[in-house]
């Protein structure tokens, strides 16, 4: 059935080149849309490393960007469905030959996505009072509308120019978009510097393409934790580590491994690739060499 | 005598440990060591006294059947792969690849009368698992030198654990 869920996954991915931004060495995706795409069509959630400006250190509530671990970045590249972006140099280059009516449309943007941004708050807001409408006595409905608007006048501080000036601009919500998009459509140039893979890249190419979805394993001991679908749907069924085809392993190491496997309710999966005659050759997609094992406490 | 020195002993005190373990600790029946011309050393293969291990597929198919019958089937041990290692080695994966390269999924002597079960009748699908469907395994029998000896199975390819 695995396989099954796979083939209509791949037979179906719609044609979508994710933009991938190489910043400081690491990879980040910042548009939802590229989020949702690469994790429905590619099997690959990453890590949410995005939080709030208000509270940085909180690390439960966590959003876009999503940080791609360089295999991911890698595979995508290979697979033609991403393109990397050396996002500072981008930036720099593309803002400065940006003409005044690109300009005007950015700021324009920005505008619409407040307007939209107050949308929302109104709706839910109306939304609570049609729901508590009917709790409040008669005689106490003018306090309460007095503290809304007090609210109203909370939410709306999000410029710091006076009130009276733009009377229009002040009410709408500050937004801080989370992606450049807008302002720059078109991403001209794509680094083609290539990307440093870890060695374990064969096992998770191997695990990509049979359909398995790939978290980081080091809470498990491991290289990954590996997920038969989605995380959100499905236990991890693996935890796995790479070793070279002909890295001596101490028995210990698999004995140890294979009891805390067992002891979370997966199993132990060791993966190692066979060297290939070609000299050099680029480590295949779809880990066509890799050979695993899965070792599992045998209850005696 | 002379002989100790040799690899071959080693790997013969080994294997006996192992055997004795099975057959006095655990209850073995028939276990033997098989040697094999492309097997890197000797092998053990035996009877456990009950199943050891039963695919989780296996486990729905079996599931399933039994609510048609509306009775228990009985699930009567299989023989099983050994492979005795001491702890203090260490093998590579290309070691590894090499064992199961060499050996059939179903150990000899195993008594397969299911082999030739009906693959028409959905009701005996469960059946499969103990002959086509069974995949490559084997139990890796780490010896420590107290000879404390601990069996962990393990399997060729990707094949999904246990639900304990």
């Amino acid at each position: 059935m695995m396989t099954q869920i796979f083939l209509n996954m791949a037979s179906a991915v719609p044609d979508r080149q994710v933009r991938v931004s190489r910043i400081g060495g690491r990879y980040l995706v910042f548009d939802i849309e590229d989020v949702v795409h690469i994790r429905r069509h590619h099997g690959m959630c990453a890590v949410f490393v995005g939080t709030m400006p208000q509270n940085p250190t909180q690390s439960i509530l966590l959003s876009v960007p999503i940080e791609l671990y360089a295999e991911e970045a890698k595979l995508l590249v290979d697979k033609k469905a991403a393109y990397i972006v050396d996002d500072a140099a981008d930036h720099l280059s593309q803002l400065k030959t940006m003409d005044s009516s690109a300009r005007k449309a950015y700021f324009q943007s920005l505008k619409s996505q407040r307007k939209a941004a107050q949308r929302v708050f109104d709706d839910s807001k109306a939304k609570d009072r049609a729901r508590h409408a009917h709790k409040v006595p008669k005689g106490k409905a003018l306090p309460s509308s007095a503290s809304a608007e007090v609210e109203d006048s909370l939410f709306g501080s999000g410029t710091s120019a006076p009130a009276s000036v733009v009377a229009e601009t002040v009410r709408l919500p500050a937004v801080t978009p989370t992606a450049s998009n807008v302002l720059m459509p078109s991403s001209a140039m794509s680094d083609t510097a290539p990307i440093k893979v870890p060695p374990t890249y064969p096992l998770y190419a191997f695990l990509n393409a049979r359909g398995y979805y790939i978290t980081p394993g080091l809470r498990f001991g491991g290289d990954y934790s590996v997920y038969p679908g989605d995380p959100f749907r499905f236990h991890a069924h693996y935890l796995a580590t790479y070793y070279g085809w002909d890295q001596k392993i101490p028995m210990l190491d698999l004995t140890t491994s294979g009891r805390l496997g067992t002891a979370v309710k997966k199993g132990f999966l060791m993966g190692a690739e066979k060297p290939t005659e070609e000299q050099d050759a680029e480590p295949d997609p779809t880990g066509k060499n890799v050979r695993v094992f899965c070792i599992e406490w045998a209850g005696m | 005598m002379a002989t100790t020195t040799k690899p071959e002993a080693h790997l013969e005190a080994l294997t006996k440990i192992v055997l004795n373990n099975l057959e006095n600790q655990h209850d073995w029946t028939g276990a033997k060591a098989h040697t094999q011309a492309n097997l890197p050393r000797p092998m053990i293969y035996g009877l456990p006294p009950k199943r050891l291990y039963v695919h989780p597929d296996e486990q729905i198919a079996i599931i399933k059947a039994e609510k048609n019958r509306s009775e228990r089937i009985p699930q009567p041990p299989e023989v099983e792969w050994v492979l005795p290692l001491h702890l203090a080695e260490k093998w590579s994966p290309a070691q590894f690849a090499e064992v199961f390269d060499a050996i059939n999924a179903i150990p000899p002597e195993s008594n397969n009368e299911e082999k030739s079960a009906d693959s028409e009748n959905p009701d005996a699908q469960w059946k499969a698992w103990r002959g086509a469907k069974r995949g490559k395994r084997l139990l890796l029998a780490t010896v420590q030198d107290d000879s404390t000896v601990i069996y962990y199975f393990m399997f060729d390819g990707l094949v999904k654990p246990r639900q304990n």
